[in-house]
């Protein structure tokens, strides 16, 4: 190559080469390669050009304004690439600012705990059954085997709203319900509200329960034990203790009150600085439900035959687990809906 | 039931620490629900035990009936009872009369006189004891009828014998007797079945809850009759009841107390008083009886058990363990003829003596099974629905609220719910008078809730419920509706930077609604007319489902809002289980159409208090083929238009099925209803 051209070339180079802009380079290719761009010119010029020397003159500036092409084309990618890594450090975000959302709502913990114990029970096979609230009194206590006059109840002070009708004291009305309409075999839980004359910290004048019970041939009090255990351990924990005291309930015979290991002091009935659990107050042990082989005096009432059926039927506080299962020590926090309460819950 | 320690051990030579001893008893049903070592008077050790006696087990009352547990669970054995002299019959000397009226309210009377007695107070170690069971100490007879009654589970009560004048007990019905004076000088108003203790025609007690006034073993006493009764429970739990006279002596007469117990509950009484107050008997012991109950065997058999508690209990443990609970067991071959003692009267079936079994076996020791399945089980539609509106409301931001039903008459005349004229249940006997009726609504909750928050310094607040109201149905019987409703207040709640959000309008509440019926078929209509009166009459609507009224939406009335102190609260209150029934199940989906459609706008310029819906429905029943879907997207008052109208923009989408519509055709389809709409109305056309 010649010596204009190969200055020529280096001249190109040079100037691309400290071109900050698509623009500067843009101005570059017409001043080089344009209609009226110097190497066009020199192109153009090949015509008065020597034909013996045409061939050779003619490669040489071909080279040369491929070589341009080329370095204008490097010279923009690499300006693109230059702007895109730039914007790509402006445009950085603080990724530790909060997320934008809007605020989600809350399930209600006590909504919580029911559909955990009904997924539990539903996974076993069991039907949900409800009943009213306002009951009378054959359902909520004589077909219960809890006669006028009977002292059990006590046990359960009750809200009138007629002579006959009260606030249902528990969800057991409602195994009557079932059993006047169905025959085994049964397994039913149920749901609801029930009301007691009462308001302490530990005790509201409506609280909720999960009754549940299981009829058919051939149900025998092992297979309380059975039951109950696997549900205590799938509401609990995989390894929870869960023991059987005999206890006394007008419409279960033999009745069993069911306790599981202290989830406070984990069963030692001590805390590690060796005071007394007041949760378990010391035993250990908390009672979490009621339960019972049905008694034939309620099969009675329904018109099943005891001689052909029995079962089981138990019931749960769900105030008394979700304060345990929560660490919740006032049950009227589940009732006064205070945000700061409700939010402390996962929303799903 | 408290007792202690070396009170038991008079009864029972025990083979466990005490501990043990109340983890076994806890076991078998009697629960320990406290044990606390304590000193007696004379130095020596002792524990209080606090036990939980179920309603059934009135025998375990006493520190003998514990003592007979303990010994059947064999954590014990039974001390030879002491020698007792001959019971001495009554005689001529007997110094009153015993004449039963009521032989059904009053199985057994019997009654003993003591004189020479010296009433002062009662030795340290009785005391003790006594206040160990949580009886206050008074004096020494009136202490010993007490402590005997802790020991035996029999009721004991001393008259003092100088005040009954007639010398002759009556025990009747109060029937025309109206009021009576008990000890504690409240003058008692009878029910005609209440059993009373008459001297003669002067009633001196109530039968098993309270002595009288005037009969009342006082500072100069100096001889008492003492009375050992066993009165039927239910009478007795009647008039306690009704006069709120729960004590010691009813809480076990209720329970049932042993009819062959009353002699030998006597006898201690004696033995006490001649020991501490120096008294003397005379008379013999006077013991009315008119009909001892012929004891009934019941018929336990040993398939049977096995079947109920779902493990073999061999016939030799059955009897073994049934005659250690006292009873009688004669074996036959189709079952054991088995007699309960006297002092089990809650031992009456096959069931009973079942779970006695069991009990003694030991639950512990049952195994456990699961039952073969059952694979029956239906999934619940309820549920589901409850799960999906629940989720739906919880992603719009809502917070679900659980609220006690009961409330106050004033509460449920402002807030009367879904249908005016509802009246609501009311409860006799409520904990206060704010909360004497059940809700009628579940809005008053919620703004209950709201205060609550605010007080909190809760910026925002929106949160629903989803529970029952009630009412009283046509018929005035009481009834129950499944209720969702919702309450919206301030803005709603942002997490992040800080963001403008308009506050919630009445369009916030009615789009829940709209979310709610998404994509569920059926025909839903809204209807400004005759909102309800606790709502803003400009800013509400009732939805319903042809003539079914399901709910309202709107925003509460200032009026009431302010007397409530907040501002501006939206809400929503939907019958959900008629909801429910009206939510098409069935769901079809149509094939995506195959050629585009064409969007066109309009915009009128309308009166302020014209309905766009109306717009809507008018283009709807023009039932044109091309027009696939109307919407509005603005409605708009300001600068360029004339006060009292409002500008309202809709949007157009017209497709055809077979073909792409071309611009022409829709240009002409389009125009034409602009043109007709703007004749209807007479509105005038914009853009």
């Amino acid at each position: 190559m010649n010596e204009s051209l190969e200055r020529l070339k280096e001249e190109v180079a040079g100037r691309l080469s400290r071109s900050v802009s698509e623009a500067e380079v843009e101005q570059l290719r017409v001043e080089y390669l344009g209609r009226k761009g110097t190497v066009t010119g020199l192109l153009r010029g090949l015509k008065d050009v020597a034909p013996e020397e045409r061939p050779q003159r003619g490669e040489e500036l071909n080279r040369l304004r491929a070589f341009i092409e080329e370095r204008i084309a490097g010279c923009l990618e690499s300006l693109k690439a230059e702007k895109r890594s730039k914007a790509l450090t402006e445009e950085r975000v603080d990724i530790t600012l909060p997320g934008s959302r809007r605020e989600r709502g809350r399930v209600h913990p006590l909504t919580m705990v029911v559909d955990e114990i009904v997924d539990v029970f539903s996974a076993m096979g069991f039907e949900i059954a409800r009943g009213p609230d306002i009951e009378d009194d054959y359902h909520n206590f004589e077909a219960l085997n809890m006669p006028k006059d009977h002292p059990a109840r006590d046990m359960q002070d009750t809200f009138f709203v007629a002579a006959e009708r009260l606030l249902r004291t528990h969800t057991s009305p409602v195994q009557i319900h079932v059993m006047e309409s169905r025959k085994p075999p049964l397994q039913i839980i149920v749901p609801g509200a029930v009301y007691r004359h009462d308001d302490d910290a530990t005790h509201s004048p409506m609280f909720h329960q999960v009754e549940g019970f299981m009829v058919d041939r051939g149900i025998a009090f092992t297979d309380l034990k059975g039951v109950l255990t696997h549900v205590l351990r799938q509401i609990f924990s995989a390894d929870a203790r869960v023991r059987f005291r005999p206890s006394f309930f007008p419409f279960t015979e033999p009745s069993a009150e069911v306790d599981i290991g202290c989830v406070i002091c984990d069963g030692k009935g001590a805390l590690r600085d060796s005071h007394a659990c007041r949760v378990c107050k010391g035993t250990g042990w908390l009672e979490i439900l009621g339960s019972g082989m049905i008694d034939p005096e309620v099969f009675r009432f329904v018109g099943y035959d005891a001689e052909k059926f029995s079962g089981f039927a138990f019931g749960m506080g769900v105030e008394r687990i979700a304060m345990l299962k929560y660490g919740v020590e006032d049950i009227r926090l589940f009732f006064q809906n205070d945000l700061r309460f409700l939010r402390q819950f996962p929303s799903f | 039931m408290k007792l202690t320690l070396n009170w038991l051990k008079e009864f029972v030579d025990l083979r466990d620490a005490p501990e043990k001893l109340a983890e076994t008893l806890t076991m078998a049903g009697l629960e320990v629900e406290s044990l606390a070592p304590a000193r007696a008077p004379d130095g020596s050790e002792d524990w209080i035990f606090e036990l939980a006696v179920t309603p059934n087990r009135g025998d375990c009352l006493g520190v003998i009936g514990i003592a007979r547990e303990i010994a059947a669970l064999k954590a014990g054995r039974m001390k030879a009872p002491a020698r007792k002299p001959a019971v001495q019959k009554a005689n001529a000397n007997a110094p009153v009369k015993v004449e039963i009226q009521s032989p059904r309210a009053c199985q057994r009377y019997s009654a003993q006189a003591v004189e020479s007695i010296r009433l002062r107070p009662s030795p340290d170690w009785l005391r003790f004891r006594l206040e160990a069971a949580g009886i206050r100490a008074i004096n020494n007879v009136v202490d010993i009828t007490n402590y005997v009654m802790v020991e035996t589970a029999q009721p004991l009560h001393a008259f003092d014998l100088e005040r009954l004048d007639a010398k002759r007990i009556v025990v009747r019905q109060a029937k025309e007797i109206a009021t009576f004076v008990t000890l504690d000088e409240v003058e008692r108003r009878l029910a005609p079945e209440d059993l009373l203790i008459c001297d003669g025609d002067v009633p001196v007690a109530l039968a098993g809850v309270m002595g009288g006034r005037d009969s009342e073993v006082h500072q100069g006493t100096t001889a008492v009759l003492l009375e050992s009764a066993r009165f039927d429970p239910a009478t007795v739990r009647r008039t306690a009841k009704r006069l709120g006279l729960h004590s010691e002596a009813s809480h076990r007469f209720e329970r049932g107390v042993d009819p062959e117990g009353t002699v030998a509950a006597l006898e201690r009484a004696v033995a006490l008083l001649q020991e501490i107050a120096g008294g003397n008997t005379f008379g013999g012991i006077i013991d009315r009886y008119p009909r001892p109950p012929a004891p009934a065997a019941i018929a336990v058999r040993h398939a049977r058990v096995s079947e109920i508690v779902g493990v073999d209990i061999k016939p030799a443990e059955i009897e073994k363990n049934l005659k250690a609970l006292g009873c009688k067991v004669q074996a036959t071959k189709a079952a054991l003829k088995v007699t309960p003692p006297t002092y089990r009267g809650d031992l009456t079936r096959e069931a009973d003596l079942i779970e006695e079994l069991a009990r003694v076996h030991g639950y512990d020791k049952i195994p456990s099974t699961l039952p073969r399945a059952l694979l029956s089980g239906k999934p619940d539609a309820r549920l589901r629905a409850d799960r999906g509106v629940r989720s739906y409301l919880v992603g719009e931001g809502l917070v679900e609220a659980i609220h006690l039903p009961f409330t106050s008459a004033d509460i449920n005349r402002r807030f009367p719910g879904l249908l005016a004229g509802e009246k609501p249940v009311a409860i006799l006997n409520p904990l206060v008078q704010e909360s004497a009726e059940m809700r009628l609504s579940l809005v008053p909750g919620l703004i209950e809730d709201l205060k609550v928050n605010l007080a909190q310094r809760a910026e925002g607040f929106a949160a629903f419920a989803l529970n029952k109201v009630f009412y009283l149905d046509t018929k005035d019987e009481p009834a129950e509706r499944y209720h969702l409703a919702a309450l919206l207040y301030g803005r709603r709640g942002r997490r992040g930077l800080r963001a403008e959000e308009a506050p919630f309008g009445f369009l916030d509440a009615k789009g829940l609604v709209e979310g709610i019926l998404d994509g569920r078929g059926g025909e839903w209509s809204w209807n400004a007319a005759d909102p309800p009166a606790f709502l803003h009459p400009g800013r509400a609507a009732r939805l319903a489902a042809g003539r079914a009224e399901l709910g309202y939406v709107g925003e509460i009335h200032p009026d009431l809002a302010e007397e409530l102190s907040l501002g501006r609260c939206l809400t929503f209150e939907l019958d959900f289980g008629k909801l429910l029934q009206y939510l098409s199940p069935e769901l079809a989906v149509r094939s995506l159409p195959r050629f585009p459609s064409v969007e066109r706008d309009l915009a009128m310029v309308v009166d302020d208090a014209f309905p766009a819906q109306r717009i809507i429905d008018w283009i709807k029943d023009l039932r044109n083929v091309l027009i696939e879907k109307v919407e509005v997207f603005d409605q708009y008052r300001g600068a360029s238009i004339p006060e009292g109208k409002k500008s309202l923009a809709f949007s157009i989408s017209y497709r055809a099925q077979d073909r792409t519509l071309t611009d022409t055709e829709v240009q002409t389809v389009h125009q034409e209803l602009v043109a007709r709409l703007g004749e209807v109305f007479g509105a005038q056309l914009r853009g």
